[in-house]
């Protein structure tokens, strides 16, 4: 049922996972964060368990690209179809058990939406009781590399250990953005890994796949996942 | 999360005094009540949240990532008066939450038994100036006095945009004594549409608001920085000057896209 916030949540399955990691990615800057989720999904067999709703996902964006969400041009509600499915636009929690990893795929909502979608979420991953997150997104830049962020100095100093440093400065928005940066009020400590990104000249927004390559790539490293 | 007040550390206020400075119109306020914090070294002890800051997070240069917040400092005077000065990285997006936030810092500072509540903020003017001038509204007749026996002028009308004009009219409507200084600024702009730092505005306004607090603060290093931005704003106006001389005599107006 919806809450006070305008938030439901569908649940397929009950999960029992000892601490999981979780793994969050959106439709960001040339998708990369999107991409890399799909990728794990697609290459643990993770299963999707549970789905949240809200009244503040559009179906229709107003602003391009979606996660440049402004105040006065809010996206516009409706009904998506898939495989011949009508359903809602949705932010989607996948599970697999080895190793504990949960997946998140995530939707930017609108611009007054977007900490009460993110502080649902991580209510969601507290609840199944993941510590430690990590972002997927990416940056622009025209260097082929990845750098990384952290809500604390230990996160930073993990990364030393797989040669990722800090890189990035700036704003970081969207469904990712929020995620990360309300992770440690609710008890997450999270890594963001930035993969560097530029532009075709005639297609600005395309999916990254190379990037997200990059950080998937990494990811197996460090989750200790095999590669396909 | 409407808007929620973290406290760090426990404090004991006495005859509390409360000193708002957000970011705003060529960032008077927020400079000044930085300023203040940073010479008087005073003390974090509880930080603001709110999800009507626009939603976006800051990755910071050392790779940490950080919300947009406000923060409370606190210093505590020789005399045993404390001062509680608000600042922060950002003001809520919309009229309602600069209301909400607003109203939750009232309602603290309030429970902590503030007396006196205390804003800086821009008046933007396009008339020419060699000192900016400091201009006073307040909730009575002895705050508009008290301000005025240092320097300050009667703001006989305007408006005053944002949580640093709010706060003063809440005060008010909570029948608490409060001011906001005005100090005058052109308000330029950057090419983005941000508003470029006027120190010499916020200069202005601290040698009203020290006197007030009865404060003593080196304004040196303000007075550097102004100097600095004193060259930056002469160039703009030197700029702007021959693009008008040039047009003058092309026989083109400006003309605007909006």
């Amino acid at each position: 049922m919806e809450n006070d916030s305008g938030i439901w949540i569908k649940r397929h399955s009950t999960l029992a996972l000892q601490e999981p990691v979780a793994i969050a990615g959106s439709p960001g800057l040339r998708s990369v964060g999107k991409l890399v989720v799909d990728s794990l999904i697609a290459q643990t067999g993770a299963k999707l368990f549970a789905e949240l709703y809200s009244t503040h996902l559009p179906s229709v964006y107003q602003t391009k690209p979606s996660y440049a969400a402004h105040p006065s041009m809010p996206g516009m509600g409706g009904a998506v179809v898939e495989s011949g499915n009508l359903d809602f636009p949705k932010v989607q929690f996948y599970a697999c058990s080895s190793p504990p990893l949960i997946l998140v795929r995530g939707y930017h909502p609108n611009f007054e939406g977007q900490y009460t979608v993110a502080e649902n979420v991580l209510d969601l991953l507290r609840e199944a009781q993941v510590k430690r997150m990590i972002v997927a997104a990416g940056y622009g830049s025209k260097e082929t590399k990845i750098c990384c962020a952290a809500s604390s100095q230990n996160g930073i100093e993990e990364m030393k250990k797989y040669e990722v440093g800090v890189g990035y400065k700036g704003p970081f928005m969207g469904f990712s953005g929020l995620v990360f940066g309300l992770a440690k009020q609710k008890g997450i400590e999270a890594v963001c890994l930035f993969a560097g990104t530029a532009p075709k000249e005639d297609d600005l927004e395309f999916p990254d796949k190379e990037a997200s390559g990059r950080i998937v790539e990494l990811l197996n490293r460090i989750l200790g996942l095999q590669a396909p | 999360m409407n808007a929620e007040i973290k406290i760090l550390k426990p404090f004991k206020p006495s005859e509390l005094t409360l000193i708002v400075g957000l970011p705003g119109m060529a960032y008077i306020g927020k400079l000044s009540v930085d300023y203040l914090i940073q010479q008087l070294k005073a003390d974090l002890i509880g930080e603001v949240y709110s999800k009507f800051f626009p939603p976006y997070v800051i990755i910071k240069e050392d790779g940490l990532v950080e919300l947009l917040r406000n923060e409370l400092h606190v210093f505590a005077d020789a005399a045993g008066r404390t001062i509680v000065f608000l600042s922060g990285n950002s003001q809520a997006f919309s009229p309602e939450g600069q209301y909400e936030i607003s109203e939750k810092v009232i309602d603290w500072a309030i429970e902590n038994g503030v007396k006196k509540v205390y804003a800086v903020a821009a008046l933007v003017t396009d008339k020419q100036f060699d000192t900016p001038n400091v201009y006073v509204t307040a909730t009575s007749a002895d705050m508009l006095e008290e301000a005025k026996a240092q320097g300050a002028k009667l703001l006989d009308h305007g408006i005053i945009g944002g949580e640093n004009g709010l706060v003063v009219g809440l005060a008010k409507k909570r029948n608490l004594e409060g001011a906001c200084l005005l100090a005058e600024t052109h308000g330029y702009q950057a090419p983005t549409g941000e508003y470029v730092i006027d120190p010499r505005a916020a200069k202005a306004a601290l040698n009203v608001l020290t006197q007030i607090l009865d404060i003593k603060v080196d304004m040196e290093p303000m007075e550097k920085q102004a100097l600095e931005m004193d060259e930056a704003f002469a160039k703009m106006a030197e700029i702007e000057r021959r693009v008008r001389e040039e047009m003058a005599q092309s026989g083109k107006r400006p003309s605007y896209v909006t």
